[in-house]
């Protein structure tokens, strides 16, 4: 283990800087940035939802991502994909049965990492909603440069020039890859090492998430 | 992560002192709190708290409604349907209230309900299965002081804040109940209806209390104080 927390210890994450109840009619809501890069998310639910959508067993979950530009796109199809089956992993549906969970997730800036900024944005709006929750969610994306080197939560211009792009969500209780993808090819070797990597970083967000939880359970 | 009493959780933290607890004696698991197996996991982002001698639960923020059996809440009536009024409570669906829940109703004997009528009841039935279910009477058929709430100003607010104001030890109405008189009820759906004499005390009561909800209970006396002096300086 020592060896190993040789090569962890010196990594660090942009800086994260959040607030909660962003919005004041939605049941939970936050914005956060993730350097340069900046989400808000509104949570409202469980609600009544028309019949043909309901399930008897568990809620349901409606994701609704719009865009900068506000122009709907597959892009932000498939992203709605990925937030809900992670979401969906996260959220105890079966104690809200029959009922609806819609989450609306802004972006309002996008300089490289938007996805995992709109996966924990959309954990800490939960959080806010006080929906019952499995556990917590960890995004963490990197990337691989030129030289082979893993570079955690890269800067924009590095995004830009990045030939693979690696995302990963880890639960709060085992550390247990929930979610992963990537954009461009990676060897065996790289993808292991970089999900190794982000597990270990994914501490750094569950800390911040309990910072900011910390920070208003004294006055409620 | 390991979690113990006064900490604050997110979900998916487990406490073993409640395990180590349910050993020995029978212990209540309140909201925020789920038994899995053999461990109890946190499921809402909090505090933890715990009274003795074994009831624990999370303090957690939440701003929409759940129904749960036994709680005083406030509702608008929104349908006649047959023998039942339809009331809106905040849940994810509408509430059923019998005409025969209210004092001295028979079927000959309806009382004087109107859609838009804004309702003090109390959750009969709540399950996750069910529809809910209000009365407006205690277990001797007596209303108490539950009913159809006429005039006065409701509105909403976090579930937080009515727990806030509830607590015996919260400051807020033991001052303002001293400055002028109104009438209050705090349903704990997040919806508090209040009646004052004129316009404005209803409006600084109603400010009195939104105001209330981050602040300390020092900063809540010097709130109310300032509100009672203002409210006093325009009515003279």
């Amino acid at each position: 283990m020592g060896q190993k927390d040789d090569i962890y210890q010196n990594f660090q994450l942009r800086p994260m800087k959040c607030e909660l109840n962003f919005l004041s009619r939605s049941d939970g809501s936050a914005i956060l940035s993730q350097g340069e890069t900046v989400v808000t998310v509104s949570v409202n639910g469980p609600l009544d939802i028309k019949t043909t959508s309901q399930s008897i067993e568990k809620a349901t979950l409606e994701i609704l991502f719009s865009s900068k530009g506000g122009k709907p796109s597959v892009a932000d199809r498939f992203k709605e994909n990925v937030i809900r089956q992670t979401c969906e992993t996260a959220i105890l549906g079966c104690l809200y049965p029959r009922t609806g969970i819609t989450i609306t997730i802004q972006e309002l800036e996008d300089y490289g990492g938007l996805l995992s900024c709109a996966i924990n944005c959309a954990c800490l709006a939960l959080l806010n909603s006080g929906i019952s929750l499995h556990h917590v969610v960890a995004a963490v994306s990197c990337i691989v440069d030129e030289t082979g080197n893993i570079v955690l939560e890269p800067e924009y211009q590095q995004v830009q020039s990045a030939a693979t792009k690696l995302y990963f969500v880890f639960d709060s209780r085992d550390k247990n890859l929930v979610t992963g993808f990537t954009e461009g090819a990676v060897g065996e070797d790289m993808y292991l090492e970089a999900l190794e990597k982000c597990r270990a970083a994914s501490d750094l967000v569950f800390n911040f998430y309990r910072d900011v939880v910390t920070k208003y359970s004294n006055v409620i | 992560m390991k979690a113990s009493i006064g900490d604050v959780v997110l979900p998916g933290d487990y406490c073993e002192e409640i395990t180590v607890a349910g050993e020995k004696a029978k212990v209540i698991i309140g909201p925020g709190l789920r038994r899995e197996l053999d461990r109890v996991y946190v499921t809402k982002a909090g505090v933890l708290k715990k009274r003795n001698p074994c009831t624990y639960w999370v303090d957690s923020y939440q701003k929409r409604y759940v129904p749960s059996r036994g709680e005083n809440v406030i509702g608008v009536v929104v349908q006649k349907a047959g023998d039942i009024f339809r009331v809106d409570v905040g849940g994810s669906i509408t509430a059923a209230l019998s005409y025969l829940s209210f004092e001295g109703a028979t079927k000959k004997n309806r009382p004087e309900v109107q859609i838009g009528d804004i309702v003090y009841a109390k959750m009969l039935v709540a399950s996750k299965d069910m529809e809910p279910e209000l009365v407006c009477v205690d277990s001797h058929g007596k209303k108490g002081r539950l009913g159809v709430l006429s005039d006065g100003f409701l509105f909403k607010c976090s579930l937080n804040l009515v727990r806030k104001i509830l607590n015996p030890s919260c400051p807020l109405l033991e001052s303002l109940k001293n400055e002028w008189p109104f009438e209050m009820a705090a349903g704990m759906n997040g919806r508090i209806w209040i009646k004052a004499n004129s316009m404005r005390e209803t409006i600084a009561l109603g400010n009195a209390i939104l105001g209330a909800e981050y602040q300390s209970d020092e900063e809540i006396k010097v709130i109310c104080s300032n509100i009672a002096s203002i409210l006093a300086g325009h009515i003279s």
